[in-house]
């Protein structure tokens, strides 16, 4: 119990206090409150990481979405909220329906690029990306184009395109896309010092891109600088991606103050299984395999969460529980997919037998 | 709208970049223990939620007090009134609160508000309507814990599912499986026509019949086996009807089968005064057993099987059957068996004390058959 009626027992963020409900009840009769709050929430997700936010978009978003027909830019957002979601088939059904009022529609065509990509429908990714350039700025365009073609078999020369962009009078989010797509294709390279430049330029721009901390913080433990990826993430143990990395670190220093990570990180995948949601599927493969010690159990999840996303690092997750289960056969479906679509990675190549990775 | 689409612009930008997401969504935690006809139990939100729900921010500072929240308790207590029903076959369960408490978790401060839900009669089911956030965060899910007779169970509430209804009886496999067990052998225990059948057999297996006359069996093994072979007639009989009607492919109409079982009691107490059937009444355990297994299985029928251990609820109660009638032969055919020479035992027990269960059967079989 606290010892004091002055005891601080939470701090509330940005926009969920009680009072705000006035401007909610304002959303469910008014689209031009609604529009605007549900951007808020939404946005405040993706700053914060914070899944709440999601459910406050969802409430503001649900009058809207059962209307009939729902306005587009309704329905953009309905896709980014269920997107954000990992539901990714909802969320190309909901930009479709959007489609067929407002076909041109740049922003829902890089959503649909987005979610192609992660499902690893590389050449839908890429036909919604010429679309989208068709409509857009050359140099976004240009950036979606490349970012697959970095996936699909050209990672050299996609890689070597990008660099050429001078990013001189770009706005602030779109240097950012662009940098955290250098920094990838650097990873995937085995081109790390390179991809830690971009990464670092990017944080200083946007110091809370935690998708590209984690990837650097991915980057440093893989080089063995565990120290280094501690104080990369040092006050960001709130976010479960973060501290997942920041518990792995402390393993490998043997810091006692891993427990009490991998409590936290246990309660929360057990709190996401129980609401059968997969959000955080591959953290949990990892966690289970890097932290836990328990290969067989993260290669369930690893297959679980192959059946839902398809980025180079669920393919990785994939191959390293195989292995580390003793069934490498367990990760074939995700080598067939790496061979099919040309997807090229060194870190595979450490995890698989070179026979494999090569072809 | 074209001020509304460059917003929408940016914001897409930096919705739409690579995946990842942090933070688990929200969960309340509800933890309830039954007993009897009380419920008490506990709801627990972050104290951010807290704050969605009621507004614990009284000086509006962003930051909530022990305090504020202290202040704030009978404004949960309504809200919990509102949107967490526990419910009976009563309807309604009467709630009482207690202080509000704070519970650390790993991802941060939790209001933890217990209280008690009075439901008037002895629950066999629990009905359980949680809306808490509904209207604020449709992602908010209830984790319960519901704890009845031993067993736990647990779900997911809220996100606009219905009402959800919780079995408390049966929760699981082993509590159905001691459940059963106790009821078999209560009801062979309490259900004297059962045993009064058996043991009318059973009186004859410690003697044989000679020139018309009981006298005590020489020897233990054959006593032995005449035991052996009647309880194992009836206990075969008995399970394979059981069985079939618990399955419902068969029934009977319950009067005739309790009138017939009375009867077989007057049968087999009768053949023990005046002898047919003296070798062999294994034959006659067979035949009747198949009866008194209708009689188990109206017993079964009124307490009903639990979906999804059906069979092994079965299995209990038969066991349970078994294990009281052993229990009760156990008990009684060694004190058989070292009277069977005197004459209280061939002169009095076996002609008086059957005749008295004979006439007692009959009484019965009367009232069953005519009732």
């Amino acid at each position: 119990m606290p010892s004091s009626d002055s005891a601080i027992l939470a701090e509330l963020p940005s926009g969920t206090r009680h009072a705000d409900v006035s401007a909610r009840r304002l959303a469910r009769s008014r689209i031009d409150v609604a529009i605007p709050l549900a951007q808020f929430y939404l946005q405040q997700s993706r700053l914060s990481g914070d899944l709440r936010y999601l459910g406050y978009a969802e409430a503001v978003l649900a009058p809207w979405v059962k209307q009939d027909p729902p306005a587009p830019d309704v329905l953009v957002l309905q896709a980014t909220l269920q997107q954000s979601r990992h539901e990714f088939s909802a969320s190309l059904a909901t930009l479709e329906r959007g489609f067929t009022v407002r076909p041109k529609d740049p922003q829902a065509l890089l959503i649909r690029a987005t979610v192609l990509r992660v499902l690893g429908r590389y050449p839908e990714a890429s036909a919604a990306c010429e679309q989208f350039a068709r409509l857009v700025e050359p140099r976004l365009g240009a950036l979606c184009i490349q970012s697959l073609r970095g996936l699909n078999g050209h990672l050299e020369s996609a890689y070597a395109e990008l660099q050429q962009v001078s990013s001189q009078g770009w706005l602030n989010s779109e240097k950012s896309w662009l940098f955290s797509e250098l920094g990838e294709m650097a990873v995937r390279l085995g081109r790390d010092a390179d991809a830690q430049r971009w990464f670092q330029q990017d944080l200083t721009l946007v110091p809370t891109d935690f998708y590209v901390r984690a990837a650097y913080a991915d980057s440093l433990l893989r080089q063995g600088r565990p120290g280094e990826a501690l104080t990369l993430l040092q006050g960001y143990e709130s976010f479960e991606p973060l501290l997942l990395r920041i518990a792995i670190a402390q393993r490998q220093l043997h810091d006692p103050r891993q427990a009490q990570s991998s409590a936290r990180l246990r309660a929360a995948f057990a709190a996401e299984t129980q609401r059968g949601e997969a959000v955080h599927r591959r953290e949990q493969a990892r966690f289970l395999l890097e932290v836990e010690d328990q290969p067989k159990l993260s290669l369930a999840v690893a297959i679980e969460n192959w059946a839902v996303q398809r980025e180079p690092d669920d393919v990785l997750v994939l191959v390293n529980a195989a292995k580390a289960a003793g069934s490498p056969r367990a990760a074939e479906p995700a080598l067939a997919f790496v061979r099919t679509q040309g997807l090229s990675d060194v870190r595979l190549n450490a995890a698989t037998p070179a026979s494999v990775a090569s072809r | 709208m074209s001020t509304l689409r460059k917003s929408l612009w940016m914001t897409v930008l930096v919705l739409a970049g690579p995946l990842a997401q942090a933070h688990i969504a929200s969960n309340g935690f509800l933890s309830l223990q039954v007993d009897g006809a009380q419920v008490s139990g506990a709801l627990e939100l972050a104290i951010r939620d807290g704050e969605l729900a009621v507004g614990l921010d009284q000086n509006g500072d962003g930051k909530v007090t022990w305090g504020e929240l202290r202040a704030s308790q009978t404004a949960l207590q309504v809200y919990v009134l509102g949107h967490v029903h526990v419910a009976g076959a009563d309807g309604l369960c009467r709630m009482g609160f207690g202080p509000v408490q704070v519970n650390e978790r790993v991802d941060g401060s939790y209001l933890w508000l217990p209280f008690t839900a009075a439901c008037g009669r002895v629950l066999k089911h629990l009905s359980i309507d949680y809306t808490v956030l509904d209207a604020e965060d449709p992602s908010h899910r209830g984790l319960l814990s519901l704890n009845a007779s031993g067993a736990t169970q647990t779900a997911v509430l809220g996100g606009g599912s219905a009402v959800r209804l919780f079995e408390l009886d049966h929760s699981s496999p082993w509590s159905a499986f001691i459940e059963y067990l106790r009821a078999g052998i209560w009801h062979i225990w309490s259900g004297v026509d059962h045993l009064l059948f058996l043991l009318s057999l059973l009186l004859p297996a410690v003697l044989a019949r000679r020139q018309d006359r009981w006298e005590a069996e020489p020897m233990a093994a054959p006593a032995f086996v005449n035991i052996v072979k009647v309880v194992t007639a009836f206990t075969l009989a008995h399970s394979v009807t059981l069985s079939l009607a618990a399955f419902d492919l068969i029934r009977l109409p319950g009067r005739l089968t309790e009138s017939v079982i009375a009867a077989s009691i007057v049968v087999a107490a009768l053949n023990n005064v005046f002898p047919r059937v003296t070798e062999g009444r294994w034959r006659i355990a067979f035949a009747f057993g198949l009866l008194h297994g209708f009689g188990f299985a109206s017993v079964l029928a009124e307490m009903g099987l639990p979906d999804g251990a059906r069979l092994v609820s079965l299995v209990a109660f038969n066991l349970g059957v078994e294990a009281g009638q052993m229990a009760v032969v156990l008990a009684v055919m060694p004190a058989a068996y070292l009277l069977r020479s005197t004459a209280f035992y061939r002169r009095g027990v076996m002609p008086w004390g059957s005749s008295a269960i004979a006439a007692l059967a009959m009484v019965w079989f009367v009232q069953r058959a005519l009732g």
